[in-house]
């Protein structure tokens, strides 16, 4: 008799975690859920298990009995109270730098890459292979650090591939020959996957947007590229900062008129940039999490 | 014969039955993101017709543009959902210039983020659905050195897939306006807010 009961109550804990894992699992967009819980959330449910509860929830498809006018405020609601946010002790500091950052862009970096553009479009390609090579350990690492395995594995076989037959990474064979694609990692992000908040927000110079965290996470990148190891007999410092600086000025070159954009479609720039690296940073964590 | 006559016609009637019930599915689930590819199609067309590139081209171009999204988004749905419980502290008519004002906002912010893209490839992916009602439509702009994924989020209303928000490398754009809006909102009253879009929305 307590056996059955023990087996009954055991029986409906698991048919719970039943309907709620599929919901974990299928769901691609956890993102999605999170920006704006609520109503959507439980929507996601709803399709993914809905084998499972067609039948034996009864509050299954109260979200579709509201009006789409209650549903939208207090899908917003939610969203409004708990969108992601981050903490800026050093706001002040921050907006001084990013009207540093701003001027740097329009004043230095815009026009070098503007008259860098004549580089024909191939080798500027060229260059971005090469440069984005040179951080595939940093990204095997990472990715092994957040036990993506196979992320891992398809950036060892990329960095294997493109070193040897694209030539030290001058094309992506991987991935034009092979359809291996690229995924991105960072030590930020393998921070974040652990649990660590961003810590407060940070603009850094050239970097532009990051966080106690990321900051950190770019010092971890940097003790990962291989460059960092070549002693100051083959490259000086100075001409690794001269590197850096030719990586930065190629990888603009392709996106001109991305920041301009962005400021112009924005109210408050400071505010709206803060809050789309917060958005998309929190996005790259939970991707990590698959 | 006639027995077997009548079997083969109520066979040939129960599979027209079964025929009917399956086939619409797959059909119904590609209409949100043909919608959406429709709509960017056309909203690239523009940006891409050379006769249109010229600055003095600009107006027909907006309005052209105004034409196309005026289908393609639900603005009332996106106004409310970015304002979220600051909504309901918008009388009538404030939250009735809102949807205009922050329409305008977005038709230029659209534009201008596809505009950056009007030169790449865009390939649409695949739809998620969020709810009963919504869908996440997802496409990727091939750049030379990177992808960028857009998503469109949609909403079923009045017999049309509508865009309520659209989602770029994470960042979505209605969450990213309603962070921006509720800075102002904390400490000034909602005409400032409208002041403040009024000025944007002239400006450009």
């Amino acid at each position: 008799m307590k056996n059955a009961r023990i087996l009954l109550v055991s029986l409906l804990l698991l048919l719970g975690l039943a309907s709620t894992l599929p919901a974990a699992e299928v769901l691609p967009v956890p993102e999605a859920a999170v920006q704006s819980p609520g109503v959507e959330a439980a929507g996601n449910e709803q399709v993914t298990t809905l084998k499972l509860q067609e039948e034996t929830s009864p509050d299954a498809g109260t979200a579709e009995v509201q009006s789409p006018v209650d549903e939208s405020i207090d899908n917003g609601e939610i969203a409004g109270d708990e969108g992601p946010g981050i903490s800026d002790p050093l706001a002040p500091l921050n907006k001084a730098m990013f009207t540093v950052n701003d001027k740097l862009y329009f004043w230095v970096l815009k026009p070098v890459a503007q008259g860098y553009a004549y580089v024909p479009e191939d080798f500027r390609i060229v260059f971005s292979n090469i440069y984005d090579n040179l951080w595939a350990p940093s990204r095997i690492l990472n990715n092994l650090l957040q036990l993506r395995l196979k992320g891992a594995g398809n950036e060892l076989v990329r960095f294997v591939l493109n070193s040897v037959v694209g030539i030290a990474g001058c094309g992506d064979a991987a991935r034009d020959a092979f359809g291996i694609n690229k995924q991105e990692a960072d030590f930020g992000q393998t921070l974040g996957h652990y649990g660590i908040g961003h810590g407060f927000y940070l603009v850094l110079p050239v970097f532009g947007p990051s966080s106690l965290r990321d900051g950190v996470g770019l010092i971890g990148d940097q003790l990962m590229y291989p460059l960092t190891y070549v002693g100051s007999s083959h490259l000086t410092l100075e001409q690794k900062a001269e590197i850096a600086a030719h990586e930065k000025v190629n990888d603009t070159s392709f996106r001109i008129g991305d920041y301009e954009s962005f400021k112009e479609s924005a109210i408050d720039p400071y505010i709206a940039m803060r809050d789309a690296f917060v958005q998309h940073r929190k996005k790259k964590v939970d991707e990590s999490k698959h | 014969m006639n027995f077997k006559e009548e079997l083969k016609k109520k066979y040939f009637v129960i599979m027209s039955f079964i025929i009917c019930l399956i086939c619409p599915v797959p059909v119904l689930a590609g209409v949100p993101l043909d919608t959406v590819k429709g709509h960017a199609d056309k909203v690239l067309d523009v940006l891409r017709d050379p006769a249109l590139k010229a600055e003095s081209a600009k107006k027909t171009k907006k309005e052209k543009i105004r034409a196309i999204s005026e289908n393609m988004f639900d603005f009332a749905e996106l106004s409310k959902r970015t304002l979220a419980n600051n909504w309901k502290k918008l009388n009538p008519e404030q939250q009735k210039e809102f949807i205009s004002l922050y329409t305008s906002l977005l038709e230029d912010a659209y534009a201008n983020k596809i505009l950056a893209y009007r030169d790449e490839k865009i390939t649409f992916t695949k739809e998620v659905p969020l709810s009963a009602k919504t869908v996440e439509v997802r496409s990727t702009v091939l750049r030379k050195t990177t992808e960028i994924p857009i998503y469109y989020r949609v909403i079923m209303r009045d017999g049309s897939w509508r865009v309520y928000d659209v989602v770029i490398e994470g960042v979505s754009l209605i969450n990213n306006y309603r962070t921006q809006f509720k800075e102002i909102l904390a400490d000034k009253p909602s005409e400032s807010l409208l002041e403040t879009l009024r000025k944007k929305v002239g400006k450009s």
